[in-house]
């Protein structure tokens, strides 16, 4: 394709170059055949017969033929008068036998009137003839070389681009067979494919980190489920052999246990969803001192039942757009764990100040190198898991305050925690 | 009252129809989404419970056929896709509430109850008695046996929804749904504290067992004989 658009632009070339040459040569040689026209004219109007005739004679045979029949015979360089010659200025080509070493020539010309009759006048063109012989010769060679020259460099040109799609291919099939590290090589031209590869790697990454994220959280999954699931299973077995008092005791400690292992499951399922951003916002115009005098309604209860102090303090209200329930779990998740985890007779304060949202504890807090991995799925700082809990309330509060565009950020309160909540 | 259930696996509705029959209902059963919806639209009930995915006919489709006949009968979906989403989904489609599977019979009976009884105009009650327990619904006073009792609002609402589903075993879902209008699961103790706080005014005239915590279920307001 490319190879046939450049050799019919070189041939167009040509073409032109070649009509200029032709059309400057006939000019040339229409302006020297005009000029030997009025100086033949000219003479045989000054000269008498027998000058004439001698200056006729005395024509350079190499540059002009000039022939002229007198009353009985030829003179000039021409041995005989060609028939159906036109008058000058049209012209005509007529060949010449020489006994020279070329010995046919190619002659144009025509024939001029003049007082001792008719004269003809030709130039040779064979010179031209050969030039153009010579230049069609040229032209037809360049256009070969050139064809043969692109079709070479094009198909260089589409087997390297081909040897990298192969290559990508043959990456791309051993992916797809589970190895999840391999890359696509990236060359130092930076071109096209290389942009392809680099986005073909990133999408890479994103798609590896995602699947170990999953294959982490199953293992996870499978430790928290596992857990109560083999505690069910023990339970039935012994239920068997139970005397019919304690049955119902126990199938309710079972069912306990149960519901423990459907909401891990749940909480797991709906964190993944708005992770994803499957979950759509059900966005609204809230006030944010609302939300957190709604939050102090429903936990001081339960700040009171453990013997802690819980305050609130609203110093500017800021309205949001957002999710009212999936806000609200939000912040009564870290309100939630602040009561968990401060212990008896800790102090907890909710401070709203225009955006910003603060939950201040002075229980144990959280060790600096923690602070980032207590938002990671089903971790639990504490080893023993003995508080009841799935581990997923940190990542479910993280996930759903990064759909609000909001930051979260945990610092130390000496002691304790101050989890800052941005809008 | 008369109940369909449209539900297509075995065990559940065994489960579902020996709890109504119980309870002293009446309930019909079908099997796939055509039947329901023929025998939706072929004969009067008090309620539908329906579950959502069923052989034939989905059951949100069938929902919708039966609205656009102008149906108007409550209708409780029952389905094992948990998320809120598919509620909103559930709730658009015509569903008047909706429970995931897998559930406690307990819950799903005062659902039901609920919305059957919104079908009938019942007396306007301004007063609610249950054994020595009686509430003024206007004045807010709640006295046991001729005691005065004070409650925080969180405490009268809890009461209040006890009362009205007396004897019967409430689950914290529910509870909490009564209470407070933010819907999700907390996986705290807030409805436990506030029952305990409630628990120990009862405890202090003398009556702390009226409320009954049963495990792995929820609360029952016992009525004495």
């Amino acid at each position: 394709m490319f190879s046939t658009l450049v050799t019919v632009i070189i041939g167009a070339l040509l073409f032109v170059l070649y009509r200029q040459l032709i059309i400057e040569q006939q000019y040339q040689v229409t302006q020297y055949l005009e000029s030997e026209t009025q100086r033949y004219q000219h003479l045989a109007r000054t000269v008498d017969r027998r000058s004439f005739a001698a200056q006729i004679r005395a024509a350079d045979p190499q540059t002009a033929l000039i022939a002229w029949r007198n009353s009985y015979d030829m003179v000039g360089a021409l041995s005989f008068m060609p028939e159906d010659m036109p008058m000058l200025p049209q012209t005509r080509d007529f060949p010449i036998l020489t006994g020279g070493p070329d010995k046919l020539h190619i002659l144009t010309g025509g024939l001029v009137m003049t007082r001792y009759g008719p004269v003809l006048i030709a130039t040779r063109t064979d010179n031209l003839a050969t030039l153009i012989d010579k230049f069609i010769s040229a032209a037809a060679t360049a256009v070969m070389l050139t064809i043969i020259l692109t079709l070479a460099l094009g198909y260089l040109f589409s087997k390297a681009i081909l040897r990298r799609l192969v290559q990508y291919n043959r990456l791309s099939e051993q992916i797809e067979r589970g190895h999840y590290d391999t890359r696509l090589p990236l060359s130092w031209r930076q071109d096209e494919f290389d942009m392809l590869a680099l986005q073909f790697n990133k999408v890479l990454d994103i798609l590896e980190n995602n699947l170990m994220a999953v294959r982490g959280a199953t293992d996870n999954i499978a430790h928290d489920l596992r857990t109560p699931l083999s505690h069910i299973r023990i339970g039935l077995e012994e239920l068997a052999s139970k005397s019919t008092d304690e049955v119902s005791e126990d199938c309710a400690i079972l069912t306990e246990e149960l519901d423990h292992c459907l909401a891990t499951f749940d909480a797991m399922l709906s964190l993944t969803r708005i992770e994803e951003g499957q979950q759509t916002l059900d966005l609204q115009k809230l006030s944010l001192a609302q939300l957190c005098t709604d939050l102090l309604e429903m936990a001081d209860a339960v700040a009171e039942s453990n013997g802690q102090t819980l305050s609130l303090s609203l110093l500017s209200d800021h309205i949001i757009h957002g999710d009212k329930y999936l806000l609200f779990q939000a912040l009564y998740n870290l309100v939630d764990n602040a009561m968990k985890y401060s212990g008896q007779g800790a102090r907890i304060d909710i401070i709203q100040s225009g955006p910003q949202v603060q939950i201040c504890d002075n229980g144990p807090g959280i060790p600096d190198e923690s602070k980032e991995r207590v938002f990671e799925r089903l971790v639990r700082l504490d080893p023993s898991r003995h508080l009841q809990g799935t581990g997923l309330g940190l990542s479910m509060v993280k996930a759903i305050l990064s759909r609000h565009n909001a930051k979260i950020n945990l610092t130390d309160n000496h002691p304790g925690l101050v989890v800052t909540i941005k809008f | 009252m008369k109940i369909l259930l449209v539900e297509d696996d075995a065990t559940t509705i065994d489960y579902i129809v020996k709890g109504f029959l119980e309870q002293g209902h009446n309930i019909e059963t079908a099997s796939d989404g055509h039947q329901g919806l023929l025998q939706a639209t072929s004969s009067q009930y008090d309620l539908l419970i329906l579950d959502r995915m069923l052989p034939q006919l989905d059951g949100l489709k069938l929902l919708a056929a039966l609205r656009a006949t102008g149906d108007q009968t409550p209708v409780l979906i029952l389905s094992a896709l948990a998320h809120v989403d598919e509620r909103v989904k559930g709730l658009r489609a015509g569903g008047d509430d909706y429970m995931t599977k897998p559930f406690a019979f307990s819950e799903l009976l005062v659902r039901a109850e609920k919305l059957m009884q919104r079908g009938q105009s019942a007396p306007v009650t301004t007063d609610l008695v249950v054994g020595g327990l009686k509430m003024e619904l206007l004045t807010r006073n709640v006295t046991l046996d001729g005691q005065d009792l004070m409650l925080q609002p969180k405490e009268f609402q809890l009461l209040k929804y006890l009362m009205e589903h007396a004897n019967q075993v409430i689950s914290r879902t529910l509870l909490f749904e009564a209470v407070w209008d933010y819907h999700f699961d907390p996986r705290t103790n807030v409805i436990d504290v506030h029952i305990a706080k409630l628990r120990r005014k009862f405890e202090e005239l003398g009556h702390g067992e009226l409320i009954e915590t049963v495990r792995g279920a929820g609360y029952r307001l016992r009525q004495r004989h």
